[in-house]
């Protein structure tokens, strides 16, 4: 009992950092209907920048967050001027701007081998090693940290979205662009308000992911399958539907660990992700993603 | 009596059947090195590989990045045989393409409903985690250390012309995809699913026609890179650089079109080459550069650059033009039915 208390507690620790990233992924495909395949360039890039801050600097990874989510924020506004907005839109430019943004993620992926080489880094604080007492268990500082902030951006975020001007004018663009343009919202300006939203979440779930794990330039990867995973399972635009979504994902891959042989829990995140694709496409909370 | 299906160009078989013959007296007239001659046999064999590839990316816009777990397998069940059985190469070669075409059967037949973006992300998924378990699959790849084969005299100088023919089956394959009623087909499928279901063709069953051939091709070739390397490991093998390579080589050279992926594939191996020589910290990098900009400014490759110039001269009937941009377009119309249909939040 106390292991499965354990488990479950990693997980739901756990699930908070995947909602993050996986929203910044859906947003850009709800609204923009491109998929960002370099949301895992960007996790690489966030978590690197927390981690030159740190080492340079010793800006401690938590206070660095408005900076790297600020860097994350200015490189997709960047991408989506320079590159994206080109391609045409809708269908013809689907896999064109799936190809495209995947030339971006090697570029990034390679000049972060330039920069900082291939070698594992990870972001070390003095309280890396410490943990809380609750529930009878004893729970990392940084694990809980990073659940504190995910939570946090999830419900400025959901706020945002449905509050304010600009988060009600992101959402009817996704509705309808058309319409949008009539009644006066500047949909190109709502296009890269929205895709620089996405990439900045991307970069702040790099720089959690990089205080809790270690990385190198390929790191992001399996958090793009992982963020896709979401997407599908808990459908567009739905805060709670993505936590939920994190949260099966991250109960099914630490629940792995007991039933797998270790090396084949890497796999799973992958095997899942076939599997949603192909038995649930509409999501399992009837937001519908696939057509 | 009629020798030929009514879609075979006389003209187009005759070029084949010259190019390859002249293709296979060359080494000898040329008077090739050893390493020139090698060279050569591997750009023919990624020519292969590329236009196996561009039946599924290109004729039926489905791109996969995935394929490495093809070439994986059929690399590495043919060297299985090979060093169990020993059996001549080419009887392990066939075995190699049918189990990797079994295996491409079984991850693409569910995940070829999904149209687009869905089924290219769901291809990174499937190589992954075929990368991943192939890696710790000691019995059949040797795990990190990898396989040797055993050395065959004399073999690798004789692969240039198994290459030459293996190219040659392709591109006739190619042309035949293209051409026959199954082309068309594919061509309807990649235009929009629909519509085609709706005039008859059954998009499942031709899909999976394209998947197995695709497959096959793959797995075979990469049973031909084992014998050509007489060394393969799994990282190498079922690497997701192995799975960019076809896609990159498809789209430099011109997505959908049979000369296009053939030149795509010479220059990304020569390319390859000079970079890993000169520049090997860069050419991840350089990759990316190439897919932005042939992506941004002429999405048919290097096709694309030549209908211009074409254009340019006056060369090209306008009819001509559109039914070819048409067959070489990157992705379908229905590459993303979602759009169509506004499924919004």
């Amino acid at each position: 009992m106390q292991r499965f208390t354990e488990l479950v507690v990693a997980a739901v620790l756990l699930a908070g950092l995947y909602a993050t990233m996986a929203y910044g992924l859906g947003l850009i495909y709800g609204v923009l209907r491109v998929v960002n395949l370099n949301h895992g360039g960007i996790i690489m890039a966030g978590a690197y920048v927390g981690w030159l801050l740190h080492e340079k600097f010793g800006i401690d990874p938590y206070l660095s967050i408005p900076a790297v989510v600020a860097v994350s924020f200015v490189l997709g506004i960047a991408i989506y001027r320079g590159l994206v907005r080109h391609l045409p839109r809708g269908p013809a430019g689907a896999v064109q701007s799936l190809l495209l943004l995947f030339g971006v993620w090697l570029v990034l992926r390679n000049a972060a081998y330039l920069l900082f080489t291939g070698n594992d880094q990870t972001i070390r604080t003095e309280y890396s090693t410490r943990s809380v007492a609750a529930f009878g268990l004893a729970l990392s500082v940084n694990r809980v940290a990073v659940f504190g902030i995910a939570v946090l951006t999830l419900v400025v975020l959901h706020l945002f979205l449905t509050r304010t001007f600009t988060g009600k004018a992101i959402r009817a663009v996704a509705q309808n662009a058309d319409s949008c343009t009539l009644v006066g919202v500047d949909v190109e300006r709502i296009y890269s308000l929205t895709f620089g939203i996405g990439t900045a979440l991307a970069g702040l779930a790099g720089l959690l992911g990089a205080s809790l794990f270690s990385f190198n330039p390929s790191y992001g990867s399996g958090d793009l399958l992982k963020s896709f995973v979401i997407v599908v399972l808990g459908g567009l635009g739905s805060v709670m539907g993505t936590a939920a979504a994190a949260l099966i994902l991250a109960l099914v891959e630490v629940f792995a660990i007991l039933a797998l042989p270790s090396y084949l829990t890497g796999a799973v995140g992958f095997v899942l992700l076939v599997l949603v694709l192909v038995l649930r496409p509409g999501g399992l909370f009837g937001h519908r993603v696939l057509g | 009596m009629k020798l030929l299906p009514h879609w075979v160009s006389r003209p187009a078989l005759a070029a084949l059947v010259a190019a390859l013959a002249i293709g296979a007296v060359l080494p000898k007239v040329l008077g090739w090195s050893v390493y020139s001659q090698n060279q050569v046999t591997e750009t023919l064999l990624f020519v292969a590989a590329a236009l196996a590839w561009n039946w599924m990316g290109g004729y039926l816009g489905q791109v996969s990045f995935g394929h490495s777990a093809m070439f994986g397998l059929g690399g590495f069940i043919s060297a299985r045989l090979l060093l169990a059985l020993h059996l001549p190469f080419w009887i392990a070669w066939i075995v190699g393409g049918l189990v990797a075409a079994g295996y491409a059967l079984v991850w693409g037949h569910p995940t070829l409903r999904l149209r687009g973006p869905y089924f290219s992300i769901a291809t990174i998924g499937v190589g992954e985690a075929t990368r991943l378990v192939m890696t710790y699959w000691e019995d059949l790849t040797g795990g990190s250390s990898g396989l040797s084969l055993p050395i065959t005299p004399g073999l690798k100088s004789e692969l240039y012309w198994w290459a030459l023919a293996l190219m040659g089956a392709v591109i006739a394959g190619s042309y035949a995809l293209r051409k026959s009623t199954l082309g068309l087909g594919l061509l309807a499928i990649k235009s929009d699913v629909d519509a085609a279901a709706d005039v008859g063709i059954s998009p499942t069953l031709m899909q999976d026609i394209v998947l197995l051939l695709s497959g096959f091709t793959v797995g075979v070739c990469g049973a031909f890179y084992a014998s050509y390397q007489n060394f393969i490991e799994p990282g190498d093998m079922f690497g997701f650089d192995r799975s960019i390579s076809f896609v990159l080589m498809a789209v430099i050279g011109g997505v959908g079109t049979i000369i296009g992926p053939a030149f795509g594939a010479v220059v990304f191996v020569m390319l390859r080459q000079y970079l890993i020589g000169s520049y090997p910290q860069l050419y991840l990098g350089i990759y990316g550069v190439l897919l932005i900009v042939v992506i941004l400014f002429e999405p048919l490759g290097m096709m694309g650059l030549f209908f211009r110039i074409a254009r340019r001269f006056g060369l090209l009937r306008p009819e001509v033009e559109a039914t070819l941009e048409a067959k070489a377009a990157v992705g379908g119309a229905a590459a993303d039915p979602g759009a169509r249909e506004g499924g919004a939040p």
